[in-house]
């Protein structure tokens, strides 16, 4: 009962704290307010990016590793990764810093799994790193996102890196992302033979050849099986729902299909009178 | 994105401005004996000895004197019973050495592990025993909580 008591408190005392934090708008402390717990402690431990530090760096080093009192655990706890939402509410400065508080995270994590690996032991919660990546990609997105937003009320283009179709050395398309040339295309003779490798040649013509008759006939026989499946529903069930068909089966012309034998059973049809 | 693509030239200095690296390094024991002032990184392949210097620098403020990198080749692997081969990544290992007053010990993060796991062991027995003894002393009286009797 007594546990249960210290329970209802130690409740009481975390609702408080938080309605606190919520409370606490300041640009300050509104990073540790919002981590989930998966950076809570290199949030906590590690903010001091750009303090100074004493002489002695072997702590420094130290950051590559976990905290000591994890090293022979068997299970770490920690929260999930940062959502895209909770990261489009933060500020530019405040990204830039959690960047770096990942990286610094992923490394750690890196070196850990690394050096548990070496001695054969087993790396407590592996998937730590995974929420990671996924928090970083998370932050990548947002970045991404504004960087357009900003670049297209700049300038009206989007800012990212320009691609444009080309057609590859079996004559197929592919994407060409375009990448900045210290000389202009006309006078940069290596990039214009590297572009042009023996595309439109007689083997490629007959391979595109075979290769679009390899489309070609996927394509009819998609067509043929739907319009087969239609007659084999039409010959099975004379009163079927046709609104229900042509919605399924868009491509088939069943006016078409309802004048042929095929789609009438054996039995003797029914005259409306 | 803008971020990860680096244009020729931009206004202003310097012109490689990185925002968001996406390099990975990780610190690992090293294999031969090295003086107390090296340390070994596994670093991402594309890195260069300035990326290590400046992102040890920029990053983790650790004090750079020399960067030394080589590429390791990673083992090969017959597979015993089909006989394919199987080859794992190559890395990047980069030495770094920092001025002659710092010294870095690769630290041993399993020395207390056996003990530890003496001692979970030990209190997994304990309750065991003592579930054990509950069962027996409810065989007769199945269905009656722990606390009703002593």
């Amino acid at each position: 009962m007594s546990s249960a008591l210290v329970k209802c408190f130690n409740l009481a005392k975390a609702v408080k704290t938080v309605a606190f934090r919520s409370f606490l708008g300041t640009s300050t402390s509104t990073i540790q307010s919002w981590s989930p717990a998966a950076t809570v402690g290199a949030l906590s431990t590690k903010c001091g990016l750009h303090t100074s530090y004493p002489m002695r760096q072997e702590k420094l080093l130290m950051e590559f590793f976990d905290d000591p009192k994890h090293w022979s655990e068997n299970e770490v706890k920690v929260g999930r990764a940062w959502k895209t939402d909770e990261l489009r509410i933060k500020s530019n400065k405040e990204l830039h810093q959690l960047w770096y508080i990942l990286l610094k995270e992923r490394n750690m994590l890196l070196t850990m799994e690394h050096e548990c690996n070496e001695k054969m032991e087993m790396f407590p919660n592996p998937e730590r790193i995974d929420k990671v990546k996924i928090s970083m990609e998370n932050l990548e997105t947002v970045v991404r996102e504004r960087n357009k937003a900003f670049h297209l009320l700049e300038t009206g283009e989007t800012g990212e890196r320009p691609q444009r179709q080309v057609k590859n050395a079996f004559g197929l398309p592919m994407v060409y992302r375009s990448c900045e040339h210290a000389l202009p295309p006309f006078m940069n003779t290596k990039w214009i033979k590297s572009r042009h490798v023996s595309c439109g040649g007689r083997a490629v013509q007959k391979f595109l050849l075979k290769y679009r008759e390899k489309l070609y006939n996927a394509k009819r026989k998609a067509k043929n099986r739907s319009r087969n499946e239609v007659m084999m529903i039409l010959r099975r069930n004379p009163n079927f729902d046709l609104n229900l068909l042509r919605n399924r089966f868009p491509d088939v012309d069943i006016d078409k299909l309802r004048q042929t034998d095929k789609t009438r059973g054996h039995y003797v049809p029914k005259v409306d009178v | 994105m803008s971020t990860r693509w680096y244009p020729i030239y931009q206004r202003g200095n310097p012109q490689l401005r990185v925002f968001l690296p996406n390099f990975w390094m990780k610190l690992i024991r090293p294999t031969e004996e090295q003086p107390a002032n090296v340390v070994t990184f596994a670093v991402s392949t594309e890195m260069t000895k300035y990326d290590v210097k400046n992102y040890l620098e920029k990053i983790y403020k650790i004090p750079v004197v020399e960067v030394r990198t080589r590429i390791a080749l990673g083992d090969t692997k017959r597979d015993q019973t089909y006989g394919y081969v199987t080859k794992k990544d190559d890395v990047k290992l980069a030495y770094v050495t920092m001025p002659k007053t710092e010294a870095f010990t690769f630290p041993d993060m399993f020395a207390s592990k056996a003990e530890k796991q003496e001692k979970d062991e030990k209190s997994m027995d304990e309750s065991k025993a003592g579930f054990k003894k509950f069962l027996d002393r409810n065989k007769k009286r199945p269905g009656t909580p722990g606390w009703y009797s002593i």
